[in-house]
C-alpha cells in the first residue's frame, strides 16, 4: 500500500516526513540530508536537478536555476507580486497562458506549479528510496495567508508529481499538530514561523484534541535571507575597505559573499564570533587571488539584524488584534523555521509574549512533522484498520536545549562550491543558560536523560540528544518517566549508534499526569479557518462579502444573483479574495460564469450561486436557477490557473517523461533538447 | 447504513432549527460555551472524523459540518449575535447571506432613485442620467446630471439633499 507522507515545501528549503509504526520522521536523503533546497536546476541537456547541489548551481547557472517559486506560484503575470519580482530574479518569467506566470529555462517554459512539481517529485523518489515503498499519496503544507490561487496552485502541483493530495494544510497548524495537547483543558497558542524569506504568525486555541485558528498574519518580505543580506552588505564593505574590490558591481561576487553570509550567520547561532578566510572571491594580479578574512561577532549581528527582527513584533501586534487577545494571554509559543535559531529570535519573542519559546521539535522539520501526523489522520487505508493513534516524533527531530560545547555539536559544513577556510573563535563559547522551561514544560512526557551527551551522525548543524517523546494518545501508554520506553523503530537507512542505557536523570522530572493507563487519547482534530475574506464585485466597483475571514473550513454561502438586461443567458460574476471594501485592491481571483439561462424580462431569472471553500481552503462553486429549480453549469475560471483533468493530465505525463539530471555537471543520457547543439 | 439514516434525518432537521438548536446551546450561552460547543459538533460531524466512511456519510456530514460553522460564524461574532437575535425574534432562522460582520450597522433601507424623487420631466430625465452614472461608479459625471436635475426644480429639497450628499462623497473619494 502506497505510503502517504508529509510534505513542508518550504520557500527554501523542502521536508518529506512519514509515520511509521506510530513514529512520525523526517526522510533523509542519500546523504542523510533532510533539507532539500526547493531549487531546480536545469543543465544544458535541459535535464533537471534538484537536490543538495542546488545552493552550487545558484552561483554558476543563474539564468537556468529556478528558485524562491513559492514566492510566485498562483501569482498572474501582471500582479504586482510577479511584476516587482522580475527585475530581481536572475532567470526569466514569461507570460503565460491565461494571465499566468511562466518561467523560462534552456528552451522550455515551465508553469509554476511544473516548477514546484519537480522539487516535490525529487523529494517523493528521496522518500520511496529510502522507505522502499511507494509514496502515492501527500498532505503539502502552505502558509497559512496562502489565497485559492496559491493553494490551487500548490494542489496541482502534487498532481503533476503524481501525488495524490490529501490536503492542502497550514503550516502553522501542521506544527501545533506535532507539538501535539498538552494536559491543560485549554490553551492559546501561537506558532512564530521565521523562515528564509517569509514571516508568518498564527494564533490557535487548543482545547482537549481540537486545534482551532483563531487568527493568522504575515510578511512576505521578511526573513533569514534578509539577514544574510545585511552580513553580505557588511563584507562587501569590508572588502571594499581593505582591499579596494567592489563585489557589489559583480554580480558573481556578490552571489558568492551571501552564500558566505548565510554560512557566517549560521555559525554566529552557536559561537560568539566567527572567522572566515575566503581567496577566491578577490582577484589579484595576473590570475593570482588575494586572501581576504572577515571577522564577525554575534552581537555585531544581532544589532544589524535588529530592525529585522523587531518588524515580526509589528506583525504579531496584527494578528493579536485580529484574535482579540494580549501577548500575555498565550500559554505556549512555538518556534518554528530555520532562522528562529538565531538565538536573538528566542530572546525577543521572551520579551515581547513575557514568556519563553518552545522550540523543542527541530524548527526546520516540526511543519513537515505535523503534516506527516495529518497524513496519517487522512489516511483511508489505516483509518480502516483502525491503526491510528497520535503518533510520536522521532528522536532525531527533538532538540535538547543544552548549553552548548564544542563536543555536542557537529561542524557545520562550509557552503558548497566555496573553498573556505573556517576558524573557530579560539575562546571557548560562553555557555548559554539551559533554557528550562520548556523542559519542564514538557517534562511528564520525557525519558530520563543520558549524562553524555551523544552526537549522532547526522549532517545538519544541531545539537541532538536521544530522546523519545511521545504525544497523545502515546502518552497514555507511556508509564512512568523512570521507564525508558523501547526505542522508537529507526528508519532503515544507514545505522545510526543507540544510546547508551541506564544512567540516572540528571533532572528529577515531575510526576507522569495521573492518566488511566489504558484511556487512549481520541485522534486530535484541526479547525482550520479560510485566512481571507472571499467576495464579489458589485456595481460602482465594491466588494460584496460572502465569507469571513477566519470563518471554519469547509463552509459555504449562498447568494442570489440576477440578470441585468431582458433575454439575457448568461451572468458573469467577479470574485476576489481580500479585506478591502474595494474590488480592484483585492485579490482577484477569477470569474464565475453561470450559462444556459433560459431567457426571460430582466431580473426575473434568479441564480442562486453557492460558493464553497474546501477544507483545502480552495473555493469552488455551484449553481441553481431558482425561477426553475435546475441546477445551472457553473463554471470557476481562475486566473492563470490550469486546473482542469486535462490540463493536470498533461502537465503530470510532460513531468513524468522530463529527464532527470543526476548531479552537477554529469549529462544525463536521456532526451536530447531542441535548440541545443 | 443506520449512521447515513442518522445523518440524514439530522440534516433534513437543520432549516427547522435555530443557530442555538444546531449547535445545541443555550440562548444564553457565553462565548466560551459556543466555542465548545461548536468543538464538540465539530468532533461529531467535521469530514476529517469521517475518513474511511462511505462517501455518503462523508458528504451528508461535511452538508452538516457547513451548517454548523454557518451557526458558529454567526453567534461567536458579537454584532451579527446580536443582529441574529433579533431576526430570531421575527421567526428567521437563518441569517442572510448579506451578513457578514462588515455590514454592521445594518444597511439602511435602499435609497430611493433619483428620477423618482425629481417631478418634471426634463428633471426626471437628468436625474434617470445621474442614478446610471452612480451605479457605475462615476460620481463626478453624475453630480453634472444632478446640478442640471436642480437647476429644473430648485424647489426640490430632496434632490438638493442628495447633491450634497454626492459632493460630500466625491470630496471624500482619494482622487
Ligand atoms: N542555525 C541557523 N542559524 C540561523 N539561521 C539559520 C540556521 N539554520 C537555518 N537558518 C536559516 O533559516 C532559513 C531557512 O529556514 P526554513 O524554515 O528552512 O525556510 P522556508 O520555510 O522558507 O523554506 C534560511 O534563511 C537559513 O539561513
Ligand atoms: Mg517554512
Amino acid at each position: 500500500m502506497a505510503l502517504a507522507v508529509g510534505i513542508d515545501l518550504g520557500t527554501t528549503n523542502t521536508v518529506i516526513a512519514a509515520v511509521r509504526n506510530g513514529v512520525a520522521a523526517t526522510i533523509p536523503g542519500p546523504q542523510g540530508r533532510r533539507l532539500i533546497p526547493s531549487i531546480v536546476s536545469f543543465l544544458p541537456s535541459g535535464a533537471r536537478l534538484v537536490g543538495p547541489a542546488g545552493t552550487e548551481r545558484r552561483l554558476m547557472d543563474p539564468a537556468n536555476t529556478i528558485y524562491s517559486v513559492k514566492r510566485l506560484i498562483g501569482r498572474a503575470w501582471e500582479s504586482p507580486e510577479v511584476q516587482q519580482a522580475r527585475p530581481k530574479l536572475p532567470f526569466e518569467l514569461r507570460e503565460g497562458p491565461k494571465g499566468g506566470t511562466v518561467i523560462a529555462a534552456r528552451g522550455e517554459t515551465f508553469s509554476l506549479p511544473e516548477i514546484s512539481a519537480f522539487i516535490l517529485g525529487h523529494a517523493k523518489a528521496v522518500a520511496e528510496a529510502h522507505v522502499g515503498e511507494p509514496v502515492g499519496r501527500a498532505v503539502i503544507t502552505v502558509p497559512a495567508n496562502f489565497n485559492d490561487l496559491q493553494r490551487a496552485a500548490t494542489k496541482t502541483a502534487g498532481r503533476i508529481a503524481g501525488l495524490e493530495v490529501l490536503r492542502i494544510l497550514n503550516e502553522p497548524t501542521a506544527a501545533a499538530l506535532a507539538y501535539g495537547p498538552q494536559d491543560k483543558a485549554h490553551e492559546r497558542i501561537a506558532v512564530y514561523d521565521l523562515g528564509g524569506g517569509t514571516f508568518d504568525v498564527t494564533l490557535l486555541d487548543l482545547a482537549g484534541n481540537v486545534f482551532e485558528v483563531l487568527a493568522t498574519a504575515g510578511d512576505t518580505a521578511l526573513g533569514g535571507d534578509d539577514v544574510d543580506l545585511i552580513v553580505a552588505e557588511r563584507m562587501a564593505d569590508d572588502l571594499l575597505a581593505k582591499h579596494r574590490f567592489d563585489a557589489r558591481a559583480e554580480p558573481t561576487a556578490f552571489g558568492k559573499l551571501r552564500i558566505l553570509a548565510e554560512h557566517v550567520k549560521r555559525e554566529l547561532s552557536t559561537q560568539e564570533e566567527h572567522v572566515v578566510s575566503v581567496d577566491d572571491i578577490v582577484p589579484g594580479l595576473g590570475g593570482t587571488r588575494v586572501a581576504w578574512q572577515f571577522r564577525m561577532t554575534r552581537s555585531d549581528l544581532e544589532w544589524a539584524a535588529l530592525t529585522l527582527i523587531e518588524r515580526t513584533f509589528k506583525v504579531c501586534g496584527h494578528a493579536l488584534e485580529a484574535a482579540g487577545c494580549e501577548p500575555a494571554e498565550l500559554d505556549r509559543i512555538i518556534l518554528v523555521g530555520g532562522a528562529t535559531r538565531m538565538p536573538m529570535v528566542a530572546r525577543k519573542v521572551e520579551q515581547f509574549f513575557g514568556r519563553a519559546p518552545v522550540v523543542r521539535i527541530n524548527p526546520d522539520e516540526v511543519v513537515a512533522l505535523g503534516a506527516a501526523i495529518q497524513a496519517a489522520l487522512l489516511d483511508k487505508t489505516k483509518q480502516r484498520a483502525g491503526m491510528v493513534e497520535h503518533p510520536r516524533i522521532a528522536e532525531e527531530s527533538v532538540v535538547e536545549p543544552l548549553p552548548a560545547t564544542d563536543e555536542a555539536r557537529p561542524p557545520s559544513e562550509p557552503p558548497p562550491g566555496l573553498p573556505v577556510v573556517s576558524k573557530k573563535d579560539p575562546r571557548p563559547p560562553s555557555p548559554r543558560p539551559p533554557p528550562v522551561a520548556q523542559v519542564v514544560a514538557r517534562a511528564p512526557f520525557l525519558s530520563p536523560r543520558p549524562t553524555k551527551p551523544l552526537v549522532f551522525e547526522i549532517p545538519e548543524t544541531r545539537a541532538v540528544l536521544p530522546r523519545t517523546t511521545q504525544l497523545g494518545a502515546a502518552v497514555a501508554r507511556g508509564g512512568a518517566p523512570s521507564q525508558r520506553p523501547a526505542p522508537p523503530p529507526l528508519p532503515s537507512g544507514p545505522p545510526r549508534r543507540s544510546p547508551p542505557s541506564g544512567p540516572p536523570p540528571l533532572l528529577s522530572f515531575e510526576a507522569p499526569p495521573a492518566l488511566a493507563p489504558s484511556a487512549p487519547r481520541p485522534a486530535p482534530l484541526l479547525i482550520d479557518v479560510t485566512p481571507l475574506s472571499l467576495g464579489v464585485e458589485t456595481v460602482g466597483g465594491f466588494c460584496d462579502r460572502l465569507i469571513d475571514a477566519n470563518t471554519p473550513v469547509p463552509c459555504d454561502r449562498t447568494r442570489t444573483f440576477t440578470t441585468a438586461s431582458s433575454g439575457q443567458t448568461t451572468v458573469t460574476v467577479r470574485v476576489a479574495q481580500g479585506e478591502s471594501k474595494r474590488f480592484e485592491e483585492n485579490t482577484f481571483l477569477g470569474e464565475v460564469e453561470l450559462s444556459g439561462l433560459t431567457p426571460a424580462p430582466r431580473g426575473e431569472t434568479k441564480i442562486a450561486v453557492t460558493f464553497v471553500i474546501d477544507p483545502d481552503g480552495i473555493l469552488d462553486v455551484k449553481a441553481r436557477d431558482d425561477s426553475t429549480g435546475r441546477e445551472q453549469t457553473a463554471r470557476l475560471q481562475l486566473v492563470g490557473a490550469q486546473t482542469s483533468p486535462a490540463e493536470v493530465e498533461e502537465m503530470r505525463a510532460r513531468h513524468a517523461a522530463h529527464p532527470i539530471g543526476e548531479s552537477a555537471g554529469v549529462l544525463p543520457a536521456r532526451r536530447p533538447i531542441a535548440g541545443e547543439a | 447504513m443506520a449512521t447515513t439514516d442518522a445523518l440524514t434525518l439530522f440534516l433534513q432537521s437543520l432549516p427547522k432549527r435555530s443557530y442555538y438548536e444546531i449547535l445545541r446551546v443555550p440562548r444564553t450561552a457565553k462565548a466560551r460555551e459556543v466555542k465548545s460547543a461548536f468543538h464538540g459538533f465539530s468532533l461529531l460531524y467535521h469530514p476529517d472524523r469521517h475518513v474511511g466512511a462511505s462517501d455518503e456519510v462523508v458528504r451528508l456530514a461535511a452538508e452538516i459540518y457547513k451548517r454548523g460553522v454557518e451557526a458558529y460564524a454567526c453567534l461567536s461574532r458579537p454584532p451579527l449575535r446580536e443582529r441574529y437575535d433579533r431576526a430570531l425574534e421575527d421567526g428567521k432562522l437563518r441569517l442572510d447571506a448579506s451578513a457578514v460582520a462588515e455590514d454592521l450597522p445594518a444597511p439602511p433601507p435602499p435609497m430611493r432613485t433619483l428620477e423618482t424623487i425629481a417631478t418634471t420631466p426634463r428633471g426626471k430625465q437628468h436625474a434617470l442620467k445621474a442614478d446610471r452614472l452612480i451605479a457605475i461608479g462615476k460620481l463626478d459625471d453624475a453630480r453634472v446630471q444632478l446640478v442640471s436635475a436642480c437647476q429644473c426644480e430648485p424647489y426640490n429639497g430632496e434632490l438638493a439633499e442628495r447633491l450634497q450628499a454626492l459632493y460630500e462623497a466625491l470630496a471624500l473619494e482619494p482622487l
